[in-house]
Formats: C-alpha cells, structure tokens, sequence
C-alpha cells in the first residue's frame, strides 16, 4: 500500500513537474518572440538565436523554436549582406535549423507552417548569394526561388511568402525580370495581410521588412 | 499526519532518490565564453545514462550524477565542444569556457605564392570572372593577370614576366597539361593576341611562385587552368567587335550528362589599322582565325571525360624603317598555324581515390622570313655580314605530346595524398636558311605530395619532383614545402620553400644541347586576411637563380641571379556599395647574369616599383558596367650590349632607364534585351573600351643599331587601342546569373 502511494505520488510528482516545464518553456518561447517582435541589429538576433536554441532543447518536438532560430540566422545574413564570407557561419547555421524545423512537421497536414518554414529558408538560401553572387548566385539564387514559390504555393496568402517575392521584385534589375512597382504592390499586400498586429509564438513577423521596402527612395 | 507525510514524501523524495540511495554528487557549475560572456542554453551532458541538461539563462547548471569516473561535456553551437574527465568523490563547482569552433568555417588552405580564382570563392577571394574580366585585358589572361602583384607590365611582348623572371620561365596548364605556345607567334615590338579563349575555364591558379611538386618545368610562376565541366544548358552566341568576329554553340545533351561545343573567331586588323593609323607599316593581315570544338561526358557519378581541341592560324607582314640604314626598310613576315589537343579525364574509386588522367598533343609551325627592302619594296642583299644576315627565312614544325597520371588519396581532416608521374615529348624540326636542324627530347617526371594537418589551424604540403631529360641526359630532385598557420582572428600566415628546374630554351637547345637544366629556388613568406568582403596579403620573397645559359664567352650554364621583393594586395567589396576594387604594389630588387651579360645586370623586364589599380563598378539600376584598371611602372633599364672587338668580350656601350610607364584602360558595358517577344528571349549588351586612354607615350626599352649611333625607342603600335562591339547570346536563360551577381 505504502509503496503503491509513493509510486503514485512520484508519478504525480514528475507529471506536474513536466507540465510546469512545458509551461515555463512555452513562457519563455513567448518572451523570445516578444523579444524577437523588437530586435533590429544582428547582434540582438544572434543573441535570440541562442535564446531559441535554448528553447529547442527543452521542446524537442516544437517547430517553432527551430524556425525562429533559423529566421534569426536569415536576418542577420540581410544585414550584413555586404560581409561576404562572414555571412557563412549564419547562412549554414539557419539551413540547418530551417530543415530541422521541417522535421518536425507532419507536411501533409501542416501546409500553413511548412509554407512558414518554406519562406525561412528561401531567405536563408539568399543570404547564401551575398557570400559572393558570382559563384555562390547561380545555385542558391535559384533555390531562394524555388523555395519562395513552394511557400506561396503551400499559403498563398502567407504575408511573408508574398513578402519575400516583394524583395525579389525590388532588387532585381529590370532587365532580368525585376519590377519594383510589383515590389511595391506585394509589399502593400502583405501589409494589408497583417493588419492586425499578432502578439502570439505563431510566425506574424513581417511588418518592419515590407515597411522598410515601402521606405525606400527608389 | 498522514498529509504531513505526504508533503515531506513530495519535497524529499529526489533527493532521497538521489544522493542519498544511490550514492550521487552534484557537479555544478557556469560555461562562459573566452570574452567571460556567461553562455545560456548550452548543453551538458555525461556519459552517464541519463544525466544531463542545460545552462540557465546566466550560464549556469547543475547536475547530478553517480560518483566514480565520468566524461562532462558541454557544447553550443558555434563553439568547440568541450570534454572533461572527472573523478568525482565530492560535489564539484567547475568554471568552464567553451572555445570558438573556426575550423569548420576557415579551414587552412596552403596559399604562399599563389593567387587563386575559383568558382567556389567567397567574400573577395577572386573569381575566374574577376580575373579576366580587368580593363585592358584583350582577351589574354596573361595581360588580365598583370593587374596583380609579382607580373610585370611588359607591353613589348606577349607572356608573364613574374619576380624577374623571363616570359619563358612562365608556363600555362590546362587541367594538367601543358599549354606549350598560349600566344600567337611572336612578332619584335609587338604583343600578339592568346590562342586560348579565357571564358573557357572555371578555376584559375596563378602562382608566382612555390607552387605544388605537381607542376614543373617553370623557375617562375604556373598558371595552371582548370576547365569548365558541363553547361547548365545549351546556348550560342555571336559578337561583332570589329576587327573580331566571333560565334560559338554549347549544346547539352537530354540526359544532361554530355555536352558538345564549338566556336569560331576571325580578326583581320586590316580595315581597323587603315582608320587607326600604325606605327609599323602592315602589308599582310594582321589575320588570325581559330576554331575550337570540345566534348565533356560525365561517367558515373563524379566522374568527367573531357576533350578540347583547339586550331588556329595567323598571318601578319609588317615594315618597319631599317634601324641601320634610313634608305632601307626591314620586313617581318611571320604565319603560325597551330593546333592543341587536350583529353582529360577525372573519376573516383573505392570511396576515397581520385584519378585524373591526361593527355595532349600539340603542333606548331612558325614561318618566319626577315629581309631589307628598298624604297620600291623589291628585296636588297648587302654584302656586309651583319646587314646580310638580316635577311634570314625560318621555318619551325614542332610536335609535342604529353602523358600524365596522377592519383589521390583522400583522406580525413583535409588531408591528401597524391602521386603521379607524366612524360613530355617534343621534337622541333627547323629550318634556317640553308641549315636544318632537330631537336628531340623525352622528359619525364614522377611526382608525389602530401597534404598533412599538423594541428588545429596548422597545416602543410610536402612534395618533392623528380624530372629526366633524354636531351640533357640528367636528372633533378626537386623539393618542395608549404606551411600554412591560421590565427584564430581568419589571418593566416604562410610559407613556402621549394626548388625550380627547367630546361634551356629550345632557341639556345638548337645550337647547343651539351646543357644543364637551369633552376631557381623561391623562399616565400606571406600573411592574408580576408574577411567581410575584403581581402588583404602581403608576400615577402626571395629567389635563387643557379646554372643559367651564359651564351659568352662560351655556351655553358654559368649564370646566376637572384630577384627579392615585397608585394602588397588589397581588395574591397565592401566600402561602397556595386563597387569592387584592388590595389597592388610590388618592389622587385633582381639582378643576373646569363646571355651575353658582361656582369650581374638588372634584366631590362625588370621594373622595381610597379603598382595596379583594377576597377569595377556596377550601376544597377541602368545595367551597366564600368571597368577601369591603371598601372604604374618605375623606368626600366635598357643596355646596349655588343661585341667589342679590341677586347674580344662583350661590353655595355650605352645604358640608361626608361621613362616610367602608366597606362589606364577604360571599359563601359551595357545590356539590354530586344526581341523580348521571342521564346528564347535573347541576351543583348555592347561594350567600348579604349586601352591607354590617356595616349600616353610608353617606352618599353630601345633598339639600337649595329654601330650603336642610332637608338630607337620601343613603343606601343598606336597610342590608343580603341574596340566597340554587340554580342547577343541566346538560350541560356542568364536571368540568374545578372540577378545573383547584382542583389
């Protein structure tokens, strides 16, 4: 009797334990994201990357951690585009990461995130064209679009899908296919996507980068 | 008290669990990084089964565990993992710093004496694009390389001059094999045009010295060429770029495992040359055509059979005033017909091998004839020796085949083992005048290298060559070493020693065989950084010429020399944005003594201060490129050196230096698309350029008579070189390309 109590109550203790782990990691995935939602140099997003990590380990079976350490990885390659090589690190780091996401996705039924992931690592195959576009350009220029349009093609109503296209549009040369004022018209679409300001773990960034697109002069 | 139980059941119970039944300790600790930032979220594991967890958000963790011996391992990405025997009889507090983990991203990669332009580079490391693509470079890769430290800016002849070393001492291979003339037959005074299509290649090593025991045959620099494998998908294009003309089709089979090409090029000079006025006066061509046809099939997985054949011809006739007689002229009349077979092939076997096997052939025929002519044009024949042997008609056939295996041995860590062996053979069959003459030789060569990691960031390439001449009837070991040391900040310092031998020219080879190979050994220190889009190095060097041809007072190999030098590169990606440029200074201090020299000379291809700027700037938004490129060379020195009879030797009569040299050249492209309706939508641009821009007057050295009274300058044909062209290139949809080699 005695020890059929203890065996229940140890049972009951590492179940309540566990919950309050979920728990705490889901607070703290929330107060990444959070964080996340104000970051704006790389130095904030390397730091959120590990953050992210962090909570990957402890929730080994959630995708999102993986994503956001994957999308911070893809914002730091935007900003420093102009560093070459030293965008390496980051772009390897944030296709691992990526792909590791997509794991833990049943892409059957998950369409919406594998769409979310989808965009994440087209970002992360663009950083890999800043390392030097003459060699690195023609394999992972290709990929980023590739994987852009498997994004739309999964969500085409995801903001961030259409707002990857929207910078393709942007930055490329009119010549070779680009358009700025379509980069313009799927940066507003994407905004008009977001309107309402989601505060969630769920992927609702977007805003600041079509807003900065819209931004620019030329 | 049944509920007070419980309670104390519920808080004491892991820890009863714990230390006390089993006999556990607690290993506590905080995991910083070498800066003392705490790391949070790193994991922390054991060997022990089940004990485990993380850092806390400040770094810090605790772990319980068995007593007796364990490993502790603590690891976070970007970092080296970090292991630890322990011998646990008490709880412990430990302080642990994880190291940063560099070598994944900055692996060591030997680079003494060497420029490398690859497909696979990153930031501003060079590309074969890069490379060719500098302003001034007339679709020679040897010009286009002058825009970097060691090369000389020899505008009188075709070649590389590199860390005073002559043209010959400078030989090109493609994908293993020798390119035995890159240039078409030399001209005096003139540069010639290359015979080699410079888009053909992917890679691009340029070394100016303490390359690998895989090459040889070069006291001073390899160019060594690696061609390209199969096209992403069939294209042609054609230019116009008048005198040149220019069309070429890729086609790539179904399967996308075999492809085939052809291009042909025709220049006539003729039309060009009576708009832009010359200083020679041309009463033949200048013509060239050349065509060339290539195969690549892909066998298996990685493996590639590769087969480029390239055949050309040219025709140029030019008068010149007689140095030694106003009355007269000197005619130079000079046809090459050429053609350079190249079957390579490339596989893997058993998981770790790599074998790339080669073969060439090549022909060549030079005809050269050389007479006085007067005023009218007709011939003229004087009775003095000297003026009468400037009359001469030369006619040189010459075979050259060459075989060559090597084997790899790939190994972990990105270690290597090569070794391989390649047999040259060459036969010239001349004619001069009246005399006929024959050279054959056999050279073979067996070589064997090994790439060694020594530790962390420290790596070495050890090789040693061993060449036999059947002509000179010796053999030669030659060693060589590289070291290379990355610092932790991505510097890396290198060094390379190695030994050089090559052979006497075959124009010294025709009258005399009784010869030794010639030899230099290079000392190479050098330092390069390259991070964010920027890339420096600075390279100190020193080279020892032993054996060189003395052609006085006898033919032997008494010559010496040395060269010694600094040099400097920077280039910047990153500064402004769309604008990529490098800078380069090199200082050669070199003197030898060989050919008719009285004593240790400075050669007169030997400037001691030259320094480069090549330019590019992309403006993006109207597609157009601006391509610049500047060099500067300190005056060189020019001798007059002849026989004297009264002292029967050879003396210098007249010396100086020349005025320095400076030459800008200019290049703008633009592309733009018409046709856009069709299906294959057409990629069009033009181009202009003009090479010294500026006109200013370049004297490369000076000519002078028998009797030394007259001097005549050496300079360029025309003050400007002037070109303007389309090019349209269809099918491969290169929307790609432009978009990723611009966002």
């Amino acid at each position: 009797m005695k020890k059929s109590v203890i065996t229940i109550l140890a049972l009951l203790c590492s179940y309540f334990n566990s919950d309050a782990q979920g728990k705490t990691t889901t607070a703290a995935l929330q107060n990444a994201v959070t964080k996340l939602d104000r970051a704006k140099n790389a130095g904030e997003y390397e730091g959120l990357e590990k953050e992210f990590l962090g909570i990957a380990e402890q929730e080994k079976k959630n995708w999102l951690p993986y994503y956001y350490a994957a999308f911070c990885n893809a914002k730091i390659g935007f900003l420093k585009q102009d560093d070459g090589e030293g965008i390496e690190p980051f772009s390897n780091r944030g296709e691992d990461q990526a792909k590791r996401a997509k794991t833990l996705l049943d892409t059957l039924g998950q369409k919406k995130e594998l769409s979310e992931v989808y965009t994440v690592l087209s970002m992360v195959y663009r950083t890999k064209v800043f390392i030097n576009p003459m060699t690195y350009g023609r394999k992972y220029g290709k990929l980023s679009q590739e994987y852009r349009v498997k994004a739309q093609a999964l969500n085409p109503q995801n903001p961030r899908a259409i707002y990857v296209k929207a910078w393709e549009m942007y930055k490329t040369p009119k010549l070779w296919g680009g358009n700025k004022e379509l980069g313009r018209q799927l940066a507003e679409q994407s905004l008009g996507l977001l309107k309402d300001p989601e505060t969630g773990v769920h992927p609702h960034w977007g805003k600041a980068e079509s807003q900065e697109l819209l931004n620019k002069n030329n | 008290m049944k509920a007070g139980f419980i309670k104390y059941l519920f808080f004491v119970l892991p820890f009863l669990v714990s230390s006390v039944v089993f006999g556990q300790y607690r290993i506590s600790g905080i995991v910083k990084s070498e800066k003392g930032n705490a790391i949070p979220f790193a994991s922390v594991s054991t060997d022990q089964k089940g004990a485990g967890t993380q850092t806390d958000s400040i770094g810090r963790f605790t772990l319980q565990v068995l007593k007796g011996n364990l490993t502790l391992m603590v690891s976070f990405v970007g970092y080296r993992l970090f292991k630890k025997e322990l011998q646990l009889d008490s709880s412990v507090a430990l302080e642990i710093v994880l190291k940063p983990d560099t070598r994944s991203l900055n692996e060591v990669v030997i680079s003494a004496g060497s420029f490398e332009a690859s497909d696979k580079a990153k930031g501003a490391s060079l590309t074969a694009m890069d490379a060719f693509t500098v302003a001034g470079n007339n679709g020679d890769l040897a010009l286009a390389l002058r825009s970097l430290p060691g090369a000389q800016q020899i505008g009188e002849m075709d070649g590389l001059f590199v860390r005073g070393g002559t043209g010959e001492e400078s030989r090109q291979f493609i994908d293993g094999t020798l390119l035995k003339n890159p240039n078409y037959p030399k001209l005096p005074g003139i540069q010639q045009y290359a015979r080699v299509n410079p888009i053909l290649f992917k890679g691009i090593l340029f070394s100016t010295g303490g390359y690998s025991a895989l090459y040889g045959g070069a006291m001073s620099s390899a160019l060594i060429l690696e061609s390209n494998d199969l096209p992403e998908k069939s294209s042609a294009y054609f230019s116009v770029f008048p005198p040149n003309l220019s069309g070429g089709i890729q086609q790539l089979s179904a399967d996308k495992k075999s492809s085939l090409g052809v291009t042909l090029r025709y220049t006539k000079a003729s039309l060009y040359n009576a708009v832009v006025k010359q200083r020679p006066d041309y009463f033949s061509g200048p013509e060239y055509l050349e065509g060339d046809a290539n195969f690549r099939i892909q066998t298996g997985k990685q493996g590639m059979l590769k087969f480029y054949t390239n055949w050309n011809r040219s025709d140029v006739g030019m008068r010149n005033p007689d140095i030694d007689s106003t009355a007269l002229k000197l005619a130079d009349h000079v046809k090459g017909k050429s053609s350079y077979n190249n079957l390579s092939y490339r596989g893997h076997f058993a998981t770790h091998w790599q074998v790339e096997a080669g073969a060439a052939y090549s022909y060549h025929q030079d005809e050269v004839s050389t007479g006085l002519e007067n005023a009218a044009g007709s011939p003229v024949e004087l009775s003095q020796e000297a003026m009468r042997l400037k009359n001469r008609q030369r006619l040189i056939k010459s075979d050259f085949s060459q075989f060559r295996v090597v084997l790899t041995d790939q190994l972990p860590k990105n270690q290597a083992l090569r070794f391989g062996a390649e047999h040259f053979y060459t036969q010239d069959r001349g004619r001069l005048n009246d005399s006929a003459f024959l050279l054959r030789d056999h050279l073979s060569a067996l070589f064997a290298e090994g790439d060694i990691y020594l530790a962390p960031g420290l790596a070495t390439k050890i090789g040693t060559r061993i060449e036999y001449s059947s002509l000179l009837r010796k053999a030669v070991v030659a060693p060589r070493l590289s070291i290379a040391y990355r610092l932790n900040n991505g510097g890396q310092f290198n060094l390379a020693y190695g030994r050089f031998y090559q052979e006497p020219i075959n124009e010294i080879l025709y009258q005399n065989s009784e010869l030794k190979f010639s030899s230099a050994a290079h000392y190479i220190l050098n330092y390069t950084k390259k991070a964010n889009n920027r890339f420096f190095r600075i390279e100190v060097y020193r080279k020892d010429y032993r054996d060189l041809v003395k052609t006085t007072p006898v033919t032997d190999n008494g010559g010496t020399g040395y060269a010694q030098g600094l040099e400097l590169f920077f280039r910047d990606k990153k500064t402004i944005k769309n604008l990529d440029y490098w800078i380069t200074y090199s200082y050669l201090d070199t003197k030898r003594t060989e050919l008719n020299y009285p004593y240790a000379l400075r050669p007169s291809f030997a400037a001691p201060h030259t320094a480069t700027i090549a330019l590019k700037q992309n403006f993006q938004e109207i597609n157009t490129y601006l391509n610049i490129s500047y060099a500067f060379a300190a005056g060189r020195p020019y001798y007059d050196i002849r026989y004297h009879a009264a002292d029967q030797s050879y003396r210098i009569f007249d010396q100086g230096r020349t005025k320095v040299y400076s030459v800008a050249n200019l290049q703008v492209a633009h592309l733009f698309s018409i046709f856009s309706s069709w299906r294959q939508k057409p990629v069009s641009g033009f181009s202009v350029g003009v090479n010294n821009i500026l006109g200013t007057r370049q004297v490369f050295g000076y000519n002078y008579s028998l009797d030394g009274s007259n001097k005549v300058p050496i300079t360029l044909p025309a003050a400007r070189y002037f070109y303007a062209g389309i090019f349209m290139s269809f099918g491969i949809d290169r929307t790609g390309d432009f978009i990723d080699k611009n966002l």
